[in-house]
């Protein structure tokens, strides 16, 4: 096992290093990090243009100031941003601190929600149960999650209003100044967090609970499972210990591979409630053509989504032992 | 246990708060219109512009925190760097930063009289100005305010001194010859080596000062080298030193800055305990956040969705003020084409500009009229129609028709043809992409050429800068800032070797009008010669003015003395007279 894992380790650097060279060209190609600077009003001086496009490393060929930008990264060096008091590899990691902090919570909110609402979905086939289901689950497929964020927040203000009180908030990860102690704090966060996270969560939770239904629906027809409860198991048993870890699998593989979408899903919530997080970092990257500050949002992302898929990889070895020892 | 005991009450946390809001968001909330606008706060602000919303000290409680929105975070303090030199920032460090003018919601530059006891011409030949500085005025550390800071922010941004500074602008500092102290450094004289109109800009709050005795902590102020230092670390570090009624006491990141009153402050003491800024980079966030009462003033760019969701906030009052921002059509006249002015006459002719005004900004306020001159807004001492008698911006499709066929021109069919006998081809019109409102003008554009048989295309870009300076457009469509100092500004724009010049409009007349101007320090006769210069360009058809660009500010009733300031120095003009109602 460890052996596959390095071995698929292995196999990802090249992709990741094929991935930067060609949004690097791409980015570098479309757009002007410079640009902001000339259109300010009034404009600068010339010779402050020509200090930034140095600084920039503006003035060298594309293909060494790739070749510069990747070998610093060993040095943990990120290259230069568009703001010259930003030091990209700490603002980065940062950001991807506080996203990481809202997507873990909403994933393991919408895996929950998705096995449990799926599995009984499934169980349950065409009960009133399994229609209430369908017709949420298809309800937040169908809504795009800024009409999704935004209605949360103006159900989060309502309610706020009809208590009379700060309930829930609609921007930031935390207030800025809080009364009282610990307590007091742990109420703020959790008040920031609750309506980005079910924004988030939702999202996903839609495709996924259709998907674990339909796995589950599989298993349950399958003969194996017929000959389980035709041997005497409870149906309990074979609902745990043989539909639902083998109905399982597939989701597996789908929450890793939604792992991008969910980063981008992110982007939207965090834009909406105004987390600095990893997404604001690279739409604000995007806009201000930082081109270093775009190859490191991609560096890292990229990273953890292999990481992510890869402990996909080795979770079926633990839902299906025949994964294991192939 | 204690783990399962948690999960399943945040299982059930999670379940009934997800089946709560779903129901609260299904019960209305954000569709409801039947919210009525209750603030009155703003009533007077059209008839008092300068003391609407006022209350004397007495009626304003003691202490209260303020939470102010901006839209970009801080990643350099240094305003008078090219950098630092971004509005978001000049707010912030308003409160900290000592300057000697200062711009009133009128529009009007007027002395600090907390910072400065006087500012006068004593003589025009040279150019000399004597400032008397309050003798109270104190950095933080207790560090007068002396002549000395004048020196240091005159090198820094002279473009002699110090060639590696980077300054936003050189303008004006770079015609001071000397700048002397006396009286213990609390009197500066400053002398000029050619006449400069616009002479209030200087040290003023659009590029306050930063401390020379901090400065010389951080670079040697006899080198070049030394005085290039000390600028870069005023850009990178955080201030919290301080020379205005407020120090900065917290700074998170992208996420606020948090202003407490300076304890060494000489003036009256502000009354608020705290004014936060939040930063919130979308706009469209604004209102929501107000509405829960998590920032109690924003200053958004008005959209129509916007300005009608804060309306419908109760105790809220909202405001739309006219600024110097300044929306325009530009040829390029580099394109052939475009070289004939009959041509651009005739297009100009075609536009209707009160048609693009009620279907673009007209859809939210019935303030905003078609601007008359290209250097100063209605209000601004010196502002002239000199579009009227160009019959430009009136929708005259007869009358372009007309300037056509008096220039040769012909229409085939919907094509134009020029008088060679080649049809005028296809342009390129640019906006920024995701701009609605000035999509909208490029279409009503598009189709009054449409009319006279000129065919153009739409294009966006998401990168202004670069297609302005690279001339690449044929008509673009974007917003100036006037300031209330437009003699340099007009230079800026029109003078024939200017790069801010990207239409490439050359007419040596008007570059001898404009210089005149800005040499003149009679403020009549520059104002005259401007508009002259003006006139002459009105009539060459290079830049057609739209509408002065409005501005919109939202607040809570309870906070007096806040109010509208269209220019650069925003709202945050007075925040030291800022306080919250008692009772």
């Amino acid at each position: 096992m460890l052996a596959f894992a390095l071995r698929r380790l292995l196999v990802s650097v090249p992709i990741l290093i094929v991935s930067t060279f060609v949004v690097f060209v791409m980015v570098s190609l479309s757009a002007n990090p410079l640009s902001n600077l000339i259109a300010r009003n009034p404009p600068p001086p010339p010779q402050t243009i020509a200090a930034e496009r140095h600084r920039l490393h503006l003035d060298q060929p594309l293909m060494e100031r790739y070749w510069n930008w990747i070998t610093g990264i060993f040095r943990g060096d990120f290259g230069p941003s568009v703001n010259s008091t930003t030091d990209i590899g700490s603002e980065v990691i940062s950001r991807f601190g506080v996203t990481f902090r809202l997507i873990f919570l909403a994933m393991v909110i919408a895996l929950i929600l998705a096995i449990v609402v799926g599995a009984v979905s499934a169980v349950k086939q065409y009960s009133k149960l399994d229609y209430t289901a369908t017709f949420f689950g298809f309800l937040f497929l169908s809504m795009p999650s800024f009409w999704l964020a935004v209605l949360l927040k103006q159900a989060g203000i309502s309610i706020n209003t009809s208590v009379g009180d700060q309930v829930f908030y609609t921007i930031g990860a935390s207030s800025i100044y809080v009364q009282g102690g610990f307590w007091a704090h742990l109420t703020d966060v959790l008040g920031h967090m609750i309506l980005p996270t079910i924004s988030l969560a939702l999202i996903s939770y839609a495709s996924w609970s259709r998907f674990q239904r339909a796995s589950m629906l599989e298993v349950l027809n399958s003969d194996y499972v017929r000959l389980a409860r035709a041997k005497g198991l409870s149906r309990g048993v074979v609902m745990r210990r043989h539909a639902l870890r083998n109905a399982l699998i597939p989701l597996t593989t789908v929450t890793a591979l939604d792992l991008a979408s969910i980063i981008s899903g992110a982007v939207v919530t965090e834009k909406v409630f105004q987390w600095q997080g990893a997404g604001t970092f690279l739409l604000d990257a995007i806009a201000q053509s930082d081109v270093y500050a775009v190859e490191a949002w991609l560096l890292i992302s990229a990273t953890f989504v292999i990481l992510f898929n890869l402990v996909a990889d080795l979770l079926y070895g633990v839902l299906d032992p025949r994964i294991r020892h192939a | 246990m204690l783990g399962k005991t948690k999960l399943r009450r945040a299982r059930i946390g999670a379940l009934a708060a997800t089946a709560a809001l779903v129901l609260a968001a299904c019960g209305g909330g954000g569709g409801d219109n039947s919210g009525v606008q209750t603030g009155q706060a703003f009533a007077e602000c059209d008839s008092n512009v300068n003391a609407c919303n006022s209350a004397a000290a007495d009626q304003l409680q003691d202490g209260g925190d303020v939470t102010f929105a901006i839209e970009k975070n801080i990643p350099n303090w240094n305003v008078t760097s090219s950098e630092g030199n971004v509005f978001e920032t000049g707010m912030v460090t308003k409160g900290i930063l000592p300057y000697t003018f200062y711009t009133t919601p009128n529009l009007e530059p007027t002395l600090n009289t907390d910072f400065m006891e006087s500012a006068e011409i004593t003589s025009t030949n040279p150019q000399t100005v004597v400032y008397k500085i309050n003798p109270k005025a104190v950095w933080s550390d207790g560090t007068p305010i002396s002549a000395d800071d004048f020196i240091y922010n005159w090198k820094v941004q002279n473009g002699r001194d110090c060639p590696d500074c980077a300054p936003a602008s050189t303008g004006g500092y770079d015609v001071v010859d000397s700048v002397v102290g006396s009286d213990n450094g609390k009197t500066v004289t400053v002398t000029f080596s050619s006449p400069f109109t616009d002479w209030k800009v200087l040290w003023s709050s659009t590029g306050a000062m930063y401390p020379a005795h901090l400065a010389a902590q951080h670079g040697d102020q006899n080198t070049p080298a030394g005085l290039a230092e000390s600028y870069k670390w005023f850009g990178e570090t955080l201030p919290t030193w301080t020379g205005g009624p407020w120090k900065i006491d917290n700074f998170q990141n992208n996420v606020s800055i948090t202003m407490v009153p300076n304890p060494s402050w000489w003036g009256a003491k502000p009354k608020l305990s705290r004014v936060i800024f939040r930063i919130i980079t979308d706009a469209s966030q604004e209102p929501t956040a107000l509405q829960n009462n998590e920032v109690q003033v924003i200053y958004p760019q008005p959209q129509v969705d916007l300005v009608n969701q804060v309306r419908n906030i109760p105790n809220v009052s909202s405001y739309i003020g006219l600024g110097l921002t300044w929306e325009h059509y530009d040829f390029n006249l580099k394109n052939p084409a475009l070289a004939n002015k009959a041509l651009r006459q005739a297009l100009y002719t075609a536009v209707d500009v009160q048609g693009v005004i009620n279907k673009t900004v007209g859809q939210f306020t019935d303030k905003v009229k078609p601007l008359m001159n290209h250097n100063f807004v209605p209000g601004q001492e010196g502002y002239k129609d000199v579009i009227s008698s160009t019959g430009q911006g009136t929708g005259d499709i007869n009358k372009a028709k007309q300037i056509l066929t008096n220039a040769g021109y012909k229409l085939q069919g919907e094509q134009l043809i020029d008088p060679n006998g080649a049809p005028v081809p296809t342009l390129r019109m640019r906006y920024t992409v995701g701009n609605q409102i000035r999509q909208n003008e490029c279409e009503l554009f598009q189709q009054a050429a449409s009319q006279l048989g000129v065919k153009v295309d739409i294009i966006p870009t998401d990168d202004l800068g670069d297609t302005t300076s690279n001339g690449d457009f044929d008509i673009i469509v974007f917003a100036w800032v006037n300031s209330p100092y437009p003699y340099s500004g007009a230079i800026q724009l029109w003078n024939s070797q200017s790069e801010s010049n990207y239409g490439k409009y050359v007419n040596p007349e008007v570059d001898n009008l404009i210089a005149q101007a800005n040499g003149e320090t009679d403020q009549t006769k520059a104002a005259d010669l401007l508009n002259q210069a003006n006139q002459i360009m009105a009539d060459d058809a290079y830049v057609l003015p739209l509408y002065q660009k409005p501005t919109f500010i939202a607040a809570y009733d309870n906070i007096a003395n806040i109010r509208n300031n269209s220019t650069l120095d925003g709202p945050v003009y007075n925040m030291q007279d800022w306080g919250i109602r008692k009772g």
